[in-house]
């Protein structure tokens, strides 16, 4: 079975790499700015929340497929992985445009 | 990471009068141009659908129903929807960016874009495009 129960050790592993990626690497963060680094193709990787409303997931991942490039389906909701990015506001979807440092494209791709 | 908004990709405009209406991407300006520092991108849509056609009707009624109205417009890349269709009609020196500037010259422009897409409608191809998007 596909990953169904997702331990704590890869859920933290990827938190510590989106630490990294915001300390070294280059993202956005949002909706608007997602569905532009999809169109320019300057996303590498598009983490989602898991309260996304379902059209605007369904919407992200119709760009994603068109431009080939990872989801990832964050085990968490907005205010998790706002957290997880060191904001004090809620993110629902970001774009990791330049991992810096980190190896989250890497890891989660040969993942999936 | 593949660039997805190129010409003949089919898209369905999101915004204005046309919104709903499918339409097929001509030419792109990526980095916006002057007037507009956007990206944006020279579309041929459809204006008004083909009808659906039968065998029972007659030759005078299937060029009837076949009639294909068209538009063309510059979109921000904002407004559309891009899918995973393309329409390869050649387009390119019917409508030009110019066109839009003056009306004689966008008259020509629709009337060569109406013949070329009634031609690639009665081959049967690409039938999704000129289907009506129900919403």
């Amino acid at each position: 079975m596909v990953a169904a129960k997702k331990t704590k050790k890869t859920h933290e592993s990827i938190n510590n790499r989106l630490a990294l990626v915001m300390k070294s690497g280059k993202y956005t963060l949002g909706y608007k700015t997602v569905l532009k680094s999809l169109r320019s193709s300057k996303g590498k990787m598009i983490i989602i929340a898991n309260n996304c409303p379902p059209l605007r997931k369904s919407e992200i991942e119709y760009y994603a497929m068109l431009a080939k490039v990872v989801v990832h389906h964050y085990n968490g909701n907005n205010v998790d992985l706002g957290t997880a990015c060191g904001k004090y506001y809620r993110v629902c979807c970001l774009s990791i445009i330049d991992p810096g440092d980190s190896d989250i494209i890497k890891t989660l791709s040969g993942e999936q | 990471m593949v660039k997805f908004l190129k010409p003949n990709k089919a898209v369905i405009v999101l915004q204005g009068r046309y919104a709903g209406k499918k339409a097929v991407i001509v030419r792109t300006f990526d980095e916006g141009t002057r007037e507009r520092p956007y990206g944006h991108c020279l579309v041929a849509g459809i204006k008004k659908y083909p009808s659906k056609v039968i065998k029972k009707d007659s030759a005078k009624k299937t060029a009837k129903k076949s009639r294909v109205k068209a538009f063309i417009k510059l979109v921000n890349y904002q407004h559309l929807m891009p899918t995973r269709y393309t329409l390869d009609v050649d387009l390119k020196d019917a409508v030009a960016p110019d066109v839009l500037h003056a009306k004689d010259k966008k008259v020509t422009a629709l009337k060569e874009t109406k013949k070329r897409l009634e031609e690639r409608f009665k081959t049967g191809k690409n039938r999704w495009f000129f289907t009506k998007l129900r919403f």
